[in-house]
Formats: structure tokens, C-alpha cells, sequence
């Protein structure tokens, strides 16, 4: 699904990202783990060339992203989510606007625009937030909403940047179960970018350790599935007490 | 009632303030039509910018400087040859809006690009990478984005060029400073120009009023 052919990139003297080959395969959830500044960011950000790689190609569903220029690489964008870590909804647009201007962009008609924003809304659970503005949701629930705006156009493949990194464990796993949801039910193919074990634990079938710009170790697991956190205050002194010590 | 030296000069009174709507009316809509896109190409052309053009940004932001640097009577009279061209004359109400225009362009362009500047770059992100191309990053998020600011800042715009449209004066374009200044200031009637300046208060209170409830009323941030 995902093709990166000894993809390179610098910011100025750093290296971000030095030559590196993977394959995500069709219908995985492909996740990448490393310390701040070991490149996972650049290397997710290479596969939609929302940075154009120094050198090597990108090559998604068949398709050589590094060769393609304005109109063209626009429309294969369009096939392929994106997430953030800060969500990136647009403030001053209700939850409906925010999910309908990825259909416009792509001409989706008109009539069915509604229908659809409704459907993506039902699939993450908050159809009953389509009039409210970003500001008055939860961080899982603007997450969410972003990956409804993300799935609106039927895309073959989401790029998660850091997905869970702003939110509290409960939120977490809300937003882990959606994404577990849209690959198994819809079959879009998934990378996670992350710092956090627990979330690359959870979901991935593979995983690629990165350390300084390169590949250090991807390896092949089975997914734990995503846990539930208990609400009871009793969970955190639990967890707090499990290492055995607490203090004076 | 009126007091009886504005009644006095009612007509003239009502001639300078539609002086004064004219110029100022001119220099906004300049500032829409072309003081919105300069700034928006100023902030577009930016390092790390959608359009990063590094001589396309000195230039612009070079003229913007320059314009705004004169001395705003010393532009006026810079201008003349200019306007005379285009109005075919450099005296008179319209002639006064060439300058006005100009002055407004310059003005408003720098606070476009300052209230673009403040969008954050992940929503500009999200933009492209949905597929959209530069013309629907500007139209479809970054004036959604910042239509508060936008609004602040003309509002800010409208009432230099209010402050700016006193001094037209000098080109014969007339104006409620204008005439504070020849029949007041020039003539010693002190009441009759501190009626003008209240006149003034006024409009710049009603304008700081409705841009600051507009802009409020449109940010859902």
C-alpha cells in the first residue's frame, strides 16, 4: 500500500531523515515508535510528501507521489487521511463545516455532502455534536471529529501523527477504538506515529523502532487490543502502588 | 437644540462630513479590494510560507514600508503627479482619494499579513494535506480562520484613515478636520472646532464599537 524507496531528508544540517525503505502492507496498522526527534514525524509527514523527500521515492497505492506536481499530487492527497496531534480543526467552523470542506475539496455533489458528514459523524460517535464549534468539545472528541473529517472522502489509507499524544488515558483509548474500528470494518490501512508504547502496543500488527533519522528494528507483533481504563479513583492508587514503593 | 453656530454652518457642516465619508469610504474599500490580497500575498510568500518567494516578499514588504514611512503630507504631495494622472486633477475630494487609497493599501496589507501570521500553521497543514490547493488554503481556511483579526484590523485601518482624511486639506479635499481647521482653528471660532472634534470622537467611537462587537460576534475560537 505504502512504498518508501530509500527516502532521505534534511532541514538545513540536520538529517531528519536518512535513506530509508519500508512497506506498509494493505489492510495493517503500521506503527512507528522512537524518541522525540529521531524523524518518525518527517518519515509520516514523507509519505503524504507534505514534505517532498531530498531523495528516494514514495509510492502510494501503486501511485509514484515524489513524480506527481500540482493538480495531480493534490488529488492523490485526497485518498489519503490525515491526524494530528493538535487536531488542526478549524476553530471558527462548526463540526458539520469542519468534515464538509474535505468533500468539497474533493467535489463530492452537493445533496449528498449532508448524508455522508452524517455517516462519518455516526461512525465516530458524535452525531449529535454536528453544530458545535471545536472549542466547545473535549480533546477525544476533537480528535475524533478530525478523524471523521479524515475518513469523509474514503481514503485507502490514514496517517496519524501522534494521535493520542495531548490526550488523558480515557480519551486515549476512546480514540484508539475508533481507530481499531476504521481498520478493521472500513480496511484502511493505518500508520500511527507515536512516542507512547501503550497506544503502539495496543493497535499495530508492525512496528518500526527509529532512531536517529534511520531504522532501527521493525518488528512484526500481535496487536493487544486497547484496554479499558477504569474511572475508579482506586485504578490510580493501584496503579501508583503496583511498583511496589510509595513514598513517605 | 443646536447650538446657533452649527446652524450657523449646518450646510458646510454636512458638506465636510460626506468629504469625510467619501475619502474614508474609498480608502476601506481600497483596503478590501486590494489591501486584503497584497497582505495575504505578503504572508503567502513568507519563508516557510505555501508560496515562499523570497524577492517577491522584499519587494512587496519594501513598498509597504516605504509608502508607510513617508510622512502622510509629505505623501500627498509626492503623490500629485500621480493622482493627476488618474483623477486628471490633483485637487478636490476625489483627487484627495488617491492618496487615502494608497495610504490605506499599505496600512491594512501589513495588518492582514500580522492577523494571518497568528493562524496556526497545523490547520494550514491539514489543509494540504486534504488535497487543497493554495486559492482553497486561502478562501476555505486561513480568512475563515482569521476573519476576527481581519475585522480588528481594518477597524483599526478605518480609523487612521479618518485621522489621515484631516489633513486632505492641503489638496483641497475638504473633510470635517478640514473645516475644524479653516473656520475654527484659522477663523478663532475655538467653540465651532471643538464641535468638529467631538463630531470626531463620535465616529471614531462608532466605528471601534461596531468592529469590536463584529469581530466578536464572529470568533468562535
Amino acid at each position: 500500500m505504502i512504498r518508501l524507496h530509500q527516502v532521505s531528508k534534511r532541514f538545513g544540517d540536520s538529517e531528519a531523515v536518512k535513506p530509508v525503505s519500508l512497506t506498509v502492507k494493505q489492510g495493517e496498522i503500521y506503527g512507528v515508535i522512537g524518541a522525540s526527534g529521531a524523524g518518525k514525524s518527517t518519515l509520516l509527514r514523507l509519505m503524504n510528501v507534505l514534505e517532498m523527500p531530498d531523495q528516494g521515492r514514495v509510492e502510494v497505492n501503486g501511485q509514484d507521489l515524489t513524480s506527481l506536481k500540482g493538480r495531480k499530487l493534490r488529488d492523490a492527497r485526497k485518498s489519503i487521511g490525515m491526524i494530528f496531534q493538535h487536531f488542526n480543526l478549524v476553530a471558527n467552523k462548526t463540526v458539520y463545516d469542519n468534515i464538509a470542506v474535505s468533500l468539497q475539496l474533493a467535489g463530492y455533489p452537493g445533496k449528498e455532502r449532508r448524508k455522508r458528514v452524517i455517516e462519518c459523524l455516526q461512525f465516530v460517535g458524535l452525531e449529535s455534536y454536528i453544530s458545535k464549534y471545536p472549542a466547545q468539545l473535549s480533546g477525544g472528541q476533537k480528535q475524533r471529529v478530525a478523524i471523521a473529517r479524515a475518513l469523509a472522502n474514503h481514503p485507502d489509507v490514514l496517517l496519524c501523527d501522534e494521535p493520542t499524544s495531548s490526550l488523558d488515558p480515557n480519551t486515549t483509548a476512546e480514540v484508539l477504538r475508533v481507530l481499531e474500528d476504521i481498520n478493521k470494518r472500513l480496511g484502511v490501512t493505518i500508520v500511527i506515529v507515536s512516542h507512547q508504547m501503550g497506544v503502539i502496543k495496543s493497535l499495530c500488527n508492525t512496528v518500526t523502532v527509529m532512531a536517529d533519522g534511520g531504522i532501527y528494528e521493525t518488528i512484526s507483533q500481535k496487536p493487544a487490543g486497547v484496554r479499558d481504563v477504569d474511572h475508579n479513583p482506586q485504578y490510580f492508587v493501584d496503579q501508583l502502588v503496583q511498583d511496589g514503593e510509595t513514598g513517605p | 437644540m443646536m447650538p446657533e453656530i452649527l446652524l450657523q454652518y449646518e450646510a458646510e457642516i454636512w458638506r465636510s462630513i460626506g468629504e469625510t465619508f467619501i475619502m474614508v469610504g474609498v480608502a476601506i474599500l481600497a483596503a478590501i479590494l486590494v489591501g486584503l490580497p497584497v497582505g495575504t500575498l505578503l504572508y503567502l510568500c513568507r519563508k516557510g510560507h505555501l508560496l515562499e518567494n523570497k524577492a517577491v516578499f522584499s519587494t512587496v514588504n519594501l513598498l509597504v514600508n516605504t509608502i508607510r514611512s513617508f510622512p502622510f503630507l509629505l505623501l500627498v504631495v509626492f503623490l500629485i503627479p500621480f493622482t493627476r494622472l488618474i483623477i486628471g486633477t490633483a485637487i478636490g475630494t476625489a483627487a484627495a482619494t488617491v492618496p487615502m487609497a494608497i495610504i490605506a493599501i499599505a496600512h491594512y496589507s501589513r495588518l492582514v499579513e500580522q492577523s494571518l501570521l497568528d493562524v496556526p500553521k497545523g490547520i494550514i497543514e491539514a489543509a494540504v494535506s486534504m488535497g487543497a490547493s493554495v486559492r482553497e488554503v486561502v478562501f476555505r481556511f486561513l480568512y475563515v480562520e482569521s476573519r476576527s483579526g481581519l475585522v480588528l484590523g481594518l477597524t483599526t485601518s478605518t480609523i487612521s484613515f479618518v485621522s489621515y482624511s484631516t489633513i486632505m486639506g492641503v489638496v483641497g479635499g475638504g473633510g470635517i478636520g478640514d473645516f475644524a481647521i479653516r473656520y475654527g482653528y484659522q477663523q478663532f471660532q475655538t467653540e465651532l472646532m471643538m464641535y468638529m472634534i467631538v463630531v470626531m470622537v463620535i465616529l471614531v467611537q462608532f466605528i471601534q464599537f461596531t468592529g469590536t462587537t463584529v469581530s466578536r460576534m464572529i470568533d468562535k475560537r
